[in-house]
């Protein structure tokens, strides 16, 4: 039993998820029948759902709930900014009502009771509130546009017709404009081959016809040869029963049998067509109130426990895959190394395959901002849209979750900090309402995340007088634009003047750094002040695993990503060596380099040519000196523990093919640690500790 | 086994270090390695020899003796790494630590633990669980997952007197 629940808890909080989608949406909308349909769709099946697990509070809870709505969708009341409000806290409360724990809460039952409440204040206040009929019958006209009917129409033309020049073919053809028409034409007046004059028309028409036109219209095409031919409409059917099999093969069979219809016959079966018509359109509208999981059935839920050993497993299995490809080299058995092939190529696609499925979009947590965003902008009273791209943009899972709490900040940050207030956004000639744009998009083998605002930007010059006075450049230190917006990172840095409610409780950007440097992601700040801030936040697709390039230095194995290297070159070491400053020339282009050895502290090489690895740091590019490369390598990331957590330009190891250890290398930290780039957060942290 | 029946076992694992015997818990013993090649991880703190593989997951390598305020490690045949399930914030996690050599597992009664001396100890107190008499020899048995928290960066070996002056430890040397 509690194995269903939890997995009814699992559902519900899905549900809960999609209501508030579609509640942000209404809001924005507030006269969409299909999200009004919906959002009472979703409280139904809750309903039904936690009535049938024992969840009783829910049960009642969204039963006053799905009333308001079913109110609401029989325009009976109309859908107030109380209302909503009400719902998104009930929203709130539904989540807290999924976990029992809370139920033993005094303070969570009187919540409960209070909402319960104000939910049906509003149903009783219903009656009240009536004025909602003339919206109700815009809505209806554009529906009445698009339906359609079926008519029944008989064209005997007289015998004659062809003498003033009619023919009636083109007059079918007109019809068939209108809409969809099946025509049946009778030949059974015509006679024998020798009573037979050529200049007479014999055969006449049975049309039934479903058009949106009107009687007259119909009538209209016949309007030359009324009165001489016979010509008979009638609407036989408010529907489009043509759709209806049965119907047309039991036309078609009369026809057959009868030579003629007529318009009894027709009506009869038009009839029985018609009833069937309406069960059919019944079973759509239930089809469509389950289209949200008819949708899902293509995919399934499985725990993320099992996805992350499914991962481990791949991991696992890359790396044995690597054991047996050096085995096969070594043991020159041409079957053998066909094997190995074989199942590199095998294990590469499964890896690719596996690593797709812990990919989820980052929509999943961008309702979240858009509540936040709703709910703080009207607790600062100011006018915010919070607007995003790229929404369908996927990183792993883990990425995600680790993800969700610093965007929040930043996206806090700017609602509070950055955009300003009405008036003064008038005063300063931007519109009235504020932006937030939350725009994802991959970036080679990374993701990068912006947000930006319209807002105030920040001020360089109160940051740089905020971290000279709090001691952390001295005063006379020169730094650039991006240099002095950089500072903003470091601990106990908040800049706002007073700490509000929202934000600017001590925990800064210095949080949100160090929280995205833990998923191997980086932040960077730009600004232009009283136009904007935008925070890019680079990521890289999955931790798990990376394509690198295998080098050794002395007798360690190291792993540069990839996605850095820029290029190979093999110098010679009298390049390398006693050089005044560790600059080469590659290409006819300057480099500047550093050699690992050396910064390792480890004893020069004896090789008579070393390679240099010219990696992408920033814009520039730097050539790191090694002794040998080794070749493209897949390295499964393993973390080195906490243990090691302050050699940071070390972002983990991998296990090689033969059983040993390879280091993989942050090759940005590398640098900015190399070159000793003054990297205050680091002077800082240090100082904690 | 949960801590409860952990702490109902009376058995410990024995090691030297140079010339010292001391003993950890069985319970936060879980392997015994031979040597076998460390990668080092450039600009560690001495002591964190490097990692290795073990079966598939890197475990750093600690020197047990450089911690302990000893020389390194010099590598015998005796030589072992001693996997370890050390407590470190809440959090379990696994270290390796190098030992000089492996001795026995012993057992002995909880009653038989004397309390480590606190003046005239070479080693930090809260690092020492207590003492035990075997066989007219002292063995020190060991908190492990004081000595190997990440936090303690310093020697066990206390350089911390200066700051620390109220712990009453004494350096004799």
């Amino acid at each position: 039993m509690d194995n269903f629940k939890q997995k009814f808890i699992e559902e519900a909080a899905d549900l809960i998820e999609g209501l508030e989608k579609a509640l942000l949406l209404l809001e924005q909308n507030s006269e969409d029948a299909g999200l009004i349909q919906q959002v009472f769709r979703v409280m139904h099946t809750l309903k039904g759902n936690s009535s049938m697990f024992g969840f009783e509070l829910i049960d009642r809870y969204t039963h006053n709930l799905e009333t308001v709505y079913d109110l609401i969708r029989n325009k009976k009341l109309k859908l107030s900014r109380d209302v909503l409000d009400v719902t998104f806290a009930s929203v709130d409360h539904l989540k807290q009502l999924l976990d029992e724990s809370n139920y033993s809460d005094p303070d969570f039952i009187t919540l409960h009771n209070s909402l319960i409440a104000r939910v049906s204040k509003i149903i009783n206040a219903e009656t009240v509130v009536e004025t909602v009929e003339k919206s109700a019958n815009q809505d209806i006209i554009p529906d009445l546009a698009k339906e359609e009917f079926t008519y029944y129409i008989r064209f005997e033309p007289i015998n004659e017709i062809f003498k003033n020049g009619t023919n009636p073919l083109y007059l079918i053809d007109e019809i068939h404009t209108l809409g969809k028409a099946l025509v049946f034409a009778h030949l059974n007046r015509i006679p024998m081959l020798i009573e037979l004059d050529p200049l007479k028309c014999y055969t006449y028409w049975e049309i039934i016809l479903v058009t949106s036109a009107d009687v007259a219209t119909l009538n209209d095409v016949f309007i030359f040869v009324e009165g001489e031919s016979k010509i008979e409409i009638q609407r036989v059917s408010e529907e489009d029963i043509l759709t209806d099999d049965f119907f047309t093969s039991e036309l078609t069979r009369i026809a057959k049998i009868h030579k003629d219809i007529g318009i009894a016959a027709t009506m009869k079966v038009a009839e029985a067509a018609k009833k069937r018509f309406l069960q059919s359109k019944a079973a759509t509208i239930k089809k469509e109130k389950v289209g949200l999981k008819d949708a899902s059935i293509s995919s399934i839920r499985v725990s993320s426990e099992k996805l992350d050993s499914l991962m481990n497993l791949v991991s696992e299995l890359v790396t044995t895959q690597a054991r047996l490809s050096l085995f096969a080299e070594h043991n020159n058995t041409p079957e053998l190394i066909s094997i190995s092939e074989n199942v590199q190529k095998l294990s590469r696609q499964l890896r690719d395959t596996a690593f797709s499925i812990v990919l989820i979009p980052i929509e999943h947590m961008l309702t979240r901002f858009q509540r936040l965003v709703r709910d703080l902008s009207n607790d600062l009273k100011k006018d915010v849209v919070f607007i995003t791209e790229g929404a369908d943009t996927e990183l792993d899972k883990t990425i995600i979750e680790s993800l969700s709490d610093p965007l929040m900040h930043i996206i806090r940050n700017s609602l509070d900090h950055g955009i300003e207030d009405t008036h003064l956004r008038l005063q300063k000639g931007k519109p009235k309402q504020g932006k937030i744009t939350l725009k994802a998009f991959y970036s080679g083998a990374n993701v990068h995340i912006q947000i930006s605002d319209d807002g105030a930007g920040i001020d360089p010059d109160q940051i740089r007088e905020k971290a000279i006075s709090k001691g952390i450049i001295p005063p006379d230190k020169k730094l650039s634009n991006k240099e002095i917006l950089d500072l903003v990172f470091l601990p106990g840095f908040s800049t706002a003047k007073k700490v509000t409610d929202v934000s600017g409780r001590g925990v800064g950007m210095d949080v949100v750094k160090r929280k995205i440097a833990d998923i191997r992601g980086e932040v960077e700040i730009e600004s232009e002040y009283g136009v904007g801030t935008t925070i890019i936040i680079k990521l890289p697709l999955t931790l798990s695993i990376i394509d690198g390039l295998l080098v050794k230095v002395d007798e360690t194995h190291y792993v540069l990503p990839l996605s850095a290297v820029d290029k190979i070159y093999a110098v010679e070491r009298e390049q390398l060596y006693d050089k005044f400053n560790n600059v080469l020339v590659l290409e006819g282009k300057q480099v500047s380099f550093f050699n690992i050895r050396k910064e390792f502290e480890l004893s020069d090489s004896p090789l008579p040519v070393e390679q240099v690895i010219v990696v992408n740091f920033e814009e520039n590019r730097v050539g790191l000196v090694v002794d040998s490369v080794v070749g493209e390598y897949q390295a499964v990331l393993k973390p080195l523990g906490k243990h090691y957590k302050k050699q940071e330009m070390i972002s983990g190891a991998t296990i090689l093919g033969d059983g040993s250890i390879a280091l993989v290398l942050d090759t940005n930290k590398i640098i900015k640690l190399f070159s000793r780039i003054e990297d205050y957060t680091m002077n800082v942290n240090s100082g904690n500790k | 086994m949960n801590n409860e029946d952990l702490s109902k076992i009376n058995s410990f694992l024995s090691f030297k270090l140079g010339d010292e015997e001391f003993a950890a818990h069985v319970g936060k013993v879980l392997n015994i390695l031979e040597m076998t090649k460390i990668t080092e991880v450039p600009r560690a703190p001495e002591y964190m020899k490097g990692v290795i593989n073990l079966r598939g997951t890197v475990l750093p390598v600690i020197d047990t003796r450089i911690k302990f305020g000893m020389p390194p490690t010099e590598y015998t045949t005796n030589t072992c790494i001693i996997v370890l399930d050390i407590d470190l914030d809440g959090e379990s996690i696994h270290v390796g630590a190098l030992v000089d050599s492996v001795q026995a597992v012993l057992e002995f009664d909880s009653s038989s633990i004397m309390p480590a001396p606190s003046i005239g100890s070479r080693y930090r107190s809260e690092f020492i669980e207590g003492v035990v008499n075997v066989d007219e020899k002292f063995i020190m048995i060991l908190n492990m997952d004081a000595v190997f928290s990440s936090d303690e960066l310093s020697n066990m070996h206390d350089k911390t007197k200066e700051t620390e002056g109220s712990t009453a430890i004494v350096e004799i040397e």
